[in-house]
């Protein structure tokens, strides 16, 4: 099955005068296949945006190849690619009414008049705002703001839908409720999805393939249920909010998610298999349902000497001595060597 | 505003002395306008309208109105066809040496209008065997480029670059982007300008002042040469009748630019 | 940002015109007038800048243009901050009653002022009645300055408004609020920060003065010249071209050289603060 896009050591150089110029994206080696919805996830600067960028058309790369529905498209100008993009600022023609937003793209492939206000109508349905067809971009909300975006580009059947952060300018509560609508649309739709974030819940709970970047090179790429439990390196890892780095004699760099962490009685002993180090606790944070736990490992110093655990009870304090366990099952190894 | 004149006294007394200045000396000028008296003494010396009459009447007026209107329009639009795509290139496109260029188009600010005055009479004028009213043309439409150039781009620097950029992801190629989505954009912008360029040209005087003919002439000048050599107050009438055209014309504007607010934004 | 090499092009024609009708005349008139050469410009230039007769008016120009520009904004940054702290309903009206002069043309502006200087004006007649006899301001230096305030006022008002208003008001409550008296936050927060406007106003109107025609022709008669009507008597009466060239020279050479001044100034202003 040939996949809708496709990027072939794609990289991208910006030229900035007399230096050698930054690195945006480097080597990039991506497949999105029919039906996905693929999230390009990474802390600012990682050149998440960038490679959406390429693929729209925006940017060209300065080196490797872009594909489109297996044929290459690297040269290709955005108007002639076929992709649907929703902006950050969503980017909704203010002079137009909702109803000529989301027909704007159809009238551009000179569909007849009748049929484009019609899909438009339906694209406007599905984000349930055919109610106000009539009015200007300028008269909704953020969120509604959000929905007519969403329609424009869906409304082309494009191959594929390009999202830059779409959901970043809305409040909390907004976001949640809106990434859930629009898992719904891209299911509904069956479109093809690419959406850039740097918010890990969303990648999480939108994702069929997460694909995290870090200074414009791949770090990891896998489905959430892969990727979530076992980070391939401590970017990854630390991205992910891994928050505990211990230094175990004898072994390599691992890590492990601070819930996971189990803090017994001093004295006691942990299952066979699982790690246990004897420590006392440092600090003690209450959050309601539990406490945020540090304990320092005896006998180690530096960064790498104390542990976070997420502490089901109440029942500790600074000094205790505590028996930390790390369940095998849950303690991840790094690879070897790697600075951070 | 009461209360913040009271508290800013000194403040006040300037700004009251400032308006004083400004507007003092047409206020007169518009009471002379009425008078029936042969002079120019104020207060005027009873009411009449006789010199609005002798204003009318008076071809040399009419012939330089009529000249001013039509330099102001043709100017204005040429200002436009050539300030537009360049503040295009200039906002939204890659130009190399952007500063510099964009200092070109805000040079003729820069020289004296009488010497652009003086330049274009004795190349244009005597030098291509130009007519008054096409140097007239040409300079006029020099001396708006820097506006038209400068208030359309700030309304295109304000307006946000990804609406382009989303038309041509949707399909639309870059002529159909331009009318659909640039144009109607800028238009508030364009409306502005229009409306800046053509009051400038009429009433324009030192770019105009060299740049006449037999018969040609802009009313600013020909105004002004009636000044020089008469002092009666026809041109306190002409004076009037020109303020009352302004002010139609910018209440006509208010309503038209708030109609275009409405449709904008 | 949409790479189009042709976008660039959009710059030709304006660019175009630019150049000939705008660049190639002024520079071959300001160096190949009628009747002379650069050399013969050159002459005149040094003789405009070195004859007794004529060093006064360039003197009086600056002087004039200084004094306007000063006056301007003595008078014009007071307009502009009550009317950036004004309320609503009156800022507009009256930035509006500020500005409309800019609607009519020089003479209509100027025109005034004859009847209020004249030997039967106002002012006389005022000072007749004070026993100060017939004042004759017309055709004075006094009478120019006056003119160009007037002219250039709505210029400064606009510019220091646009610094003004855009100046967050809590600004001078946060100052009264940690204690300074209306005078020292004004002298210390609303001033510095207007910097910007007040200069461009400035700059403005200096170069506006200096190159003004129709005002010092109309309130300062043959007497008291400036370049800029000096340069039309060239051109009009005594057909002296090459003077004329100087003239356009040196007047151009001080608008410039003001620019490039504000320029220097506004980016120091901005590193320093």
């Amino acid at each position: 099955m040939t996949p809708v896009v496709e990027l072939d050591r794609v990289g991208h150089r910006f030229a900035a005068k007399g230096t050698a110029g930054t690195t945006a994206v480097a080597d990039l080696d991506l497949a999105v296949r029919r039906g996905e919805f693929t999230t390009l996830l990474g802390p600012s600067g990682c050149g998440k945006t960038t490679t959406l960028r390429m693929i729209a058309g925006f940017l060209r790369p300065t080196s490797g190849r872009i594909l489109l529905e297996g044929a290459d498209a690297t040269r290709t100008p955005p108007e002639k690619r076929n992709i649907g993009m929703v902006f950050q600022s969503y980017a909704l023609f203010p002079h137009m009414t909702l109803l000529d937003n989301v027909g704007y793209g159809l009238r551009a492939r000179k569909v007849p008049a009748a049929e484009a206000r019609e899909r438009a109508g339906r694209a406007l349905e599905l984000v349930g705002l055919s109610h106000a067809a009539d009015r200007k971009p300028a008269a909704l909300s953020g969120g509604q703001q959000q929905r007519v975006a969403l329609a424009r580009a869906v409304a082309i059947r494009p191959s594929v839908l390009l999202l830059d952060e779409p959901l970043s300018n809305l409040d909390a509560r907004l976001r949640v409720q809106m990434r859930r609508e629009l898992l719904q649309v891209q299911r509904e739709t069956g479109l093809t999805a690419i959406l850039v974030t740097h918010d890990q819940d969303e990648a999480l709970e939108l994702s069929d393939t997460m694909v995290i970047l870090n200074g414009g090179r791949l770090e990891q790429q896998g489905a959430p249920r892969d990727v979530f439990p076992r980070p391939a390196s401590r970017f990854v890892a630390e991205f992910l909010g891994y928050d505990n780095f211990p230094e175990l004699p004898g072994r390599g760099p691992v890590t492990i998610r601070p819930e996971h962490v189990r803090l017994l009685p001093a004295g006691e002993r942990e299952a066979d298999g699982d790690t246990g180090l004897d420590g006392t606790v440092s600090a003690v944070t209450y959050q309601g349902a539990g406490c945020l736990v540090e304990a320092g490992i005896d006998g180690a110093g530096g960064p790498g000497a104390a542990v976070r655990c997420l502490h089901p009870a109440d029942d500790l304090r600074p000094g205790d001595r505590v028996r930390i366990v790390l369940p095998r099952r849950h303690l991840v190894e790094l690879p070897a060597g790697e600075q951070r | 505003m009461i209360a913040m004149i009271r508290t800013r006294p000194l403040l006040s007394l300037l700004a009251a002395a400032a308006f004083t200045l400004m507007l003092g000396p047409v206020a007169i000028l518009i009471g002379v306008a009425f008078t029936a008296g042969d002079t120019l003494a104020f207060p005027p010396e009873g009411f009449s309208l006789r010199w609005f009459s002798a204003a009318l009447d008076y071809p040399p007026f009419i012939d330089a109105f009529g000249t001013s209107l039509v330099v102001a329009a043709v100017s204005t639009v040429l200002a436009l066809a050539l300030g537009v795509p360049a503040t295009l290139a200039l906002n939204r496109g890659r130009v190399p040496g952007r500063r510099v260029v964009e200092g070109l188009f805000f040079a003729p600010i820069v020289v004296p209008e009488l010497v652009l005055s003086l330049a274009l009479f004795q190349q244009v004028m005597v030098g291509m065997r130009v007519t008054a009213l096409g140097a007239l043309v040409v300079g006029h439409t020099v001396l708006l480029l820097p506006y038209t150039v400068r208030v359309v781009g700030a309304s295109l620097a304000l307006a946000d670059p990804r609406l382009e950029e989303a038309a041509r992801g949707l399909g639309a190629g870059p002529v159909r982007t331009f009318f659909t989505v640039t144009l109607p954009v800028m238009a508030p912008g364009i409306v502005s300008a229009t409306i800046l360029a053509f009051i400038t040209s009429l009433n324009n005087v030192p770019l105009s002042l060299l740049l006449t003919g037999p018969g040609v002439a802009t009313l600013p000048v020909e105004m002004l040469n009636y000044v020089q050599s008469s002092f009666d107050p026809v041109v306190a009438a002409v004076s009037v009748l020109l303020l009352a055209l302004s002010v139609a014309v910018a209440f006509t504007t208010e309503r038209v630019a708030g109609f275009t607010k409405v449709f904008g934004r | 940002m949409l790479r189009r090499v042709p976008m660039a092009a959009l710059l030709i024609p304006g660019l175009a015109v630019l150049l000939f009708a705008f660049g190639y005349p002024v520079a071959a008139t300001l160096a190949w007038p009628p009747d002379g050469d650069p050399a013969t410009v050159a002459r005149e230039t040094g003789s405009l800048l070195t004859d007794p007769y004529l060093l006064p008016v360039i003197a009086r120009t600056v002087r004039v243009s200084v004094l306007t520009t000063a006056i301007c904004l003595l008078l014009g940054f007071p307009v502009a901050y009550l009317i950036s702290r004004a309320p609503a309903r009156w800022s507009g009206r009256l930035l509006a009653l500020a500005v409309f002069p800019l609607l009519l043309n020089t003479v209509v502006r100027t025109y005034g002022w004859i009847v209020v200087l004249g030997g039967n004006g106002l002012i006389s007649r005022v000072g007749e009645a004070l026993g100060l006899g017939r004042v004759q301001l017309l055709y004075t230096e006094t009478a120019i300055v006056l003119g160009l305030v007037q002219l250039f006022l709505p210029l400064m008002i606009l510019s220091c408004y646009s610094s003004l208003s855009q100046q967050d008001h809590r600004l001078e409550e946060a100052a009264r609020g940690l204690g300074a008296s209306a005078a020292r936050a004004f002298r210390t927060v609303v001033l510095p920060l207007a910097m910007p406007g007040a200069l461009v106003g400035c700059t403005l109107v200096f170069a506006g003065a200096v190159t003004a025609f129709t005002t010092p022709q109309l309130l300062g008669g043959t007497r008291e010249r400036l370049l800029s009507t000096l340069l039309y008597s060239r051109v009009n009466v005594s057909l002296d071209w090459p003077s004329a060239s100087a003239i356009a020279l040196v007047m151009t050479a001080l608008v410039l050289a003001v620019s490039a001044l504000s320029g220097r100034l506004g980016k120091i202003g901005s590193t320093s603060s």
